[in-house]
C-alpha cells in the first residue's frame, strides 16, 4: 500500500453503513447546498467524510431580517432563520448538482410541526440523499427547532415520525441548550435515530451600545466557534455514555477548529467530527486537519481513527457534576 | 458530471504587503501582491481577508485597484472596529491571508456616454477601480466621479484641471490620481471642507443632471456605493431621473463564498421578493431591485 493509500485507509470510516473518506462532516448552515465552497481553488469535498446541507423545510423561507452575523469573542451569533427554497427545489434543483462520487451529502430536515419534519424527510427518503439529520435544535425560528429538541417527549414523537416514513440514516441533531442532553439522547434512540449530532449552537446576544439595540437583526443568535468548544465537549462526553450502549455514533461538533480539537471530540466518544465556523476563517481546513489526525495516529501506531473513539481515561476520582 | 461554472473561481492567496499608508480620517490604503486575485479582479469585486490570525472572523473589502501584469491589488479601509484596528498595524513585508476575488461586478462594456459614478466612504474604491477600466477599455465612454464624505477625503484633494459643465460656483476640488488619468472628480460633504460641495453627493449630482441638455440625459447611467442610506437616495435619484443605474452592497459576511447565507438583502424579482446573499449574489444589484422606487 503507498503511502497516501494508507493515510486514506487510516481516515476512512464507515457511519450507520455509510463509507466516509474521512471522520470529518461539513456542518449545516455553513456549506450552503453542497457546492458553495467549491468556488474556492483548493477546496475539495473529497477531503471530507460527508457534507450536511442547509435546514430545509417543506415550503421556502425568506429567513430573518438583517443583520444576521455578529463576531463575538472566539466566536459568532449567526439568526439566519433557516432560508432555503423549500425541500421539493433541493430535490429537483440542487441534488441534481451534487457529485456524490466525491463525498456523502445529508438533509438538514427542519419544520415548524411533526407533520412537517415527516413530510420533509419523505421528500428525501425519495432522492439520491445517503441520509437525513433533524434538526430539532435550531435555535433562530418561533416554531419547532429548539422548542421540540428541549422537550425529550417531543423530540422522540419527530423522531418517531421521521422514522416512519423512511429506511435511511437518520441523525437527530440535539440542542445544548436543554437541561438533560443524555436523557434527550436516550429518548431520540428509542425513537429509531442512527445516530445523533452533538451539539448545536447556543443562544445568545450582542448589543450595539451607541444604538441601544441587539446587533442582531433577529435580537438572538445561535453562538458557534470556539468560544463554544468546551461544553460541546462535555455534552459529547454526556451523550457517548447512554450512545455507546446502544452503537449508537455519533457526529461531534462545536468549535472545532484544528486537528487536535477533532482528536478531543474523537476520544470523547464521537465517530464523525463535525466542521462549521472553522471554514469561515480558513476555507482549506479540512486538509489540514486529516493530516493532523494521521500524525496523531501514527504517533500512537493505531490503523484508523475509530481505534480512538471514546478512549478518554476518566480521573477516577473525580468528582463530576460537582466543580467550583 | 458537468461541474458548475463557479468551482475554482476564488483563490486563497498569502498576499505581501507592499505599501501601507495612513491617510486623514484614520483611513488607510493598503497594497498587496496578490497575482491570482489581481488578474481575475473587476470592478466590484471584493477580498475576504484575516486582519490578523488571532482574530478569527474575515473582513470583506472592496477593491479599488488591480495590476494584472505586476500581480498587486489596492484596499482602502476606514479604521472603525477591532478587525481594521489590527489591519492598521500591519506592516510593509506583512504576509496577509486573503480570499479574492469574489462577487458579482458591475456590468462592464456597452456604457452609455456619460456614467456618473457615485461613491460615498468607504464605499469609494470600487468606483475608482471602474474609472480606471473605463479608461482602460472605453476611450470615447465620459465618465464623472462625484464623492462624499463626512470625514477628511482618504486623498489630498486638490483643484480639478478638467472642467465639468454645470457644478455649482468653487465646486472646484477633486481626486488627484483621477484628475491625472483626466477623468473628472467633484467632491460633497456637510462638513465645508474647501472646494467641496456643501451638501450631499445626490445634491450635486442633481445639480449636474439638471445642467444638462435634456436628450442627454438619456446618456447618463449611474453606478454607486457607499452607505445603505446614500445607495437609496442615488436609487431614488436614478429613478426620478429614469436612469439605469447598478449598486454594490454592504453587509457583515461571515463565509464570503455563499455558504452561510448571513449577508443577505431582500431583493424585488419577477417571482416576488427574494434573500440575495450580498457575497456571491452581489455585490452588484440593479438598484430598482434592492430599492424599489417609491
Ligand atoms: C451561519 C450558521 C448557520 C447554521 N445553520 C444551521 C442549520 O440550518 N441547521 C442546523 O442543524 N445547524 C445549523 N448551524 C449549526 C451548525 O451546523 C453547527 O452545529 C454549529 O455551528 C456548531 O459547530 P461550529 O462551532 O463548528 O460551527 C448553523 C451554524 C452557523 C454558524
Ligand atoms: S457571507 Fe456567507 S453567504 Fe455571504
Amino acid at each position: 500500500m503507498s503511502l497516501d493509500e494508507r493515510n486514506k485507509a487510516m481516515l476512512a470510516i464507515d457511519f450507520c453503513g455509510l463509507k466516509f473518506n474521512s471522520p470529518l462532516v461539513l456542518l449545516s448552515g455553513c456549506v450552503g447546498f453542497g457546492e458553495e465552497y467549491t468556488r474556492v481553488s483548493g477546496f475539495s469535498n473529497t477531503d471530507v467524510g460527508a457534507v450536511c446541507l442547509k435546514g430545509t423545510t417543506l415550503e421556502p423561507r425568506l429567513g430573518n431580517p438583517p443583520h444576521r452575523i455578529a463576531e463575538t469573542y472566539m466566536g459568532m451569533l449567526n439568526a439566519i432563520g433557516l432560508q432555503n427554497p423549500g425541500a421539493h427545489k433541493v430535490v429537483e434543483e440542487y441534488l441534481s448538482k451534487l457529485d456524490f462520487s466525491e463525498t456523502r451529502f445529508i438533509a438538514n430536515v427542519s419544520g415548524s410541526t411533526i407533520e412537517e419534519y415527516a413530510e420533509v424527510t419523505r421528500i428525501f427518503d425519495d432522492s439520491p440523499i445517503d441520509a437525513m439529520e433533524i434538526n430539532i435544535s435550531c435555535p433562530n425560528v418561533k416554531e419547532g427547532g429548539v422548542a421540540f429538541g428541549n422537550d425529550p417527549d417531543m423530540s422522540a414523537r419527530v423522531v418517531e415520525a421521521c422514522r416512519n416514513v423512511t429506511k435511511k440514516t437518520l441523525i437527530t441533531k440535539l440542542s445544548p441548550n436543554q437541561t438533560n442532553i443524555a436523557e434527550n439522547a436516550r429518548r431520540c434512540i428509542e425513537a429509531g435515530t442512527d445516530a445523533l449530532a452533538v451539539i448545536n449552537t447556543l443562544m445568545g446576544m450582542v448589543i450595539d451600545i451607541e444604538e441601544r439595540k441587539p446587533v442582531i437583526g433577529n435580537n438572538q443568535g445561535g453562538l458557534s466557534g470556539p468560544a463554544i468548544k468546551p461544553i460541546a465537549l462535555l455534552k459529547v462526553h454526556q451523550v457517548y455514555q447512554v450512545s455507546r450502549q446502544h452503537n449508537v455514533p455519533i457526529i461531534g461538533q462545536g468549535g472545532i477548529t484544528t486537528a487536535n480539537d477533532a482528536l478531543e471530540f474523537i476520544i470523547a466518544g464521537s465517530t464523525a467530527v463535525g466542521i462549521g465556523t472553522a471554514l469561515f476563517y480558513d476555507p482549506l481546513i479540512c486538509p489540514k486537519i486529516n493530516a493532523g489526525i494521521i500524525d496523531y495516529l501514527n504517533r500512537y501506531k493505531l490503523k484508523n481513527v475509530t481505534d480512538l473513539i471514546g478512549t478518554l481515561k476518566l480521573h477516577e476520582d473525580g468528582g463530576g457534576e460537582c466543580s467550583g | 458530471m458537468n461541474y458548475s461554472k463557479t468551482r475554482n473561481t476564488i483563490f486563497s492567496e498569502q498576499a505581501r504587503v507592499f505599501e501601507h499608508n495612513a491617510q486623514a480620517g484614520n483611513q488607510y490604503v493598503m497594497r498587496l501582491r496578490a497575482p491570482l486575485t489581481a488578474s481575475h479582479a473587476k470592478p466590484g469585486s471584493f477580498i475576504h481577508m484575516q486582519c490578523n490570525p488571532e482574530l478569527l472572523m474575515r473582513r470583506p473589502m472592496s477593491i479599488m485597484r488591480a495590476d494584472k501584469n505586476t500581480g498587486w491589488i489596492e484596499i482602502l479601509y476606514k479604521v472603525h472596529g477591532d478587525g481594521t484596528m489590527r489591519l492598521a498595524k500591519r506592516k510593509v513585508n506583512d504576509i496577509v491571508d486573503i480570499l479574492g476575488p469574489i462577487g458579482v461586478p458591475f456590468k462592464l462594456g456597452g456604457y452609455r456616454k456619460f456614467p456618473l459614478l457615485i461613491g460615498g466612504g468607504v464605499g469609494i474604491p470600487p468606483m475608482i477601480f471602474l474609472a480606471e477600466h473605463i479608461l482602460k477599455t472605453a476611450p470615447a465612454v465620459h465618465p464623472l466621479v462625484i464623492m462624499g464624505s463626512e470625514i477628511p477625503f482618504p486623498f489630498k484633494a486638490r483643484p480639478s484641471k478638467i472642467m465639468v459643465s454645470g457644478m455649482p460656483e468653487g465646486v472646484i476640488a477633486a481626486m488627484p490620481l483621477l484628475d491625472d488619468w483626466g477623468i473628472p472628480s467633484r467632491l460633497a460633504s456637510l462638513q465645508g471642507f474647501a472646494g467641496c460641495f456643501e451638501g450631499y453627493v445626490t445634491g450635486l449630482a442633481r445639480q449636474w443632471l439638471d445642467s444638462l441638455k435634456p436628450d442627454l440625459n438619456n446618456e447618463v447611467e449611474i453606478f454607486t456605493c457607499g452607505p445603505t442610506a446614500m445607495l437609496e437616495a442615488v436609487s431614488q435619484l436614478a429613478h426620478e431621473y429614469t436612469l439605469p443605474c447598478q449598486v454594490s452592497m454592504e453587509e457583515y459576511m461571515a463565509c464570503a463564498v455563499g455558504g452561510c447565507a448571513g449577508c443577505t438583502v431582500r431583493v424585488e424579482t419577477d417571482d416576488g421578493p427574494a434573500m440575495k446573499r450580498v457575497c456571491v449574489d452581489g455585490p452588484v444589484f440593479d438598484a430598482a431591485s434592492v430599492f424599489p422606487p417609491r
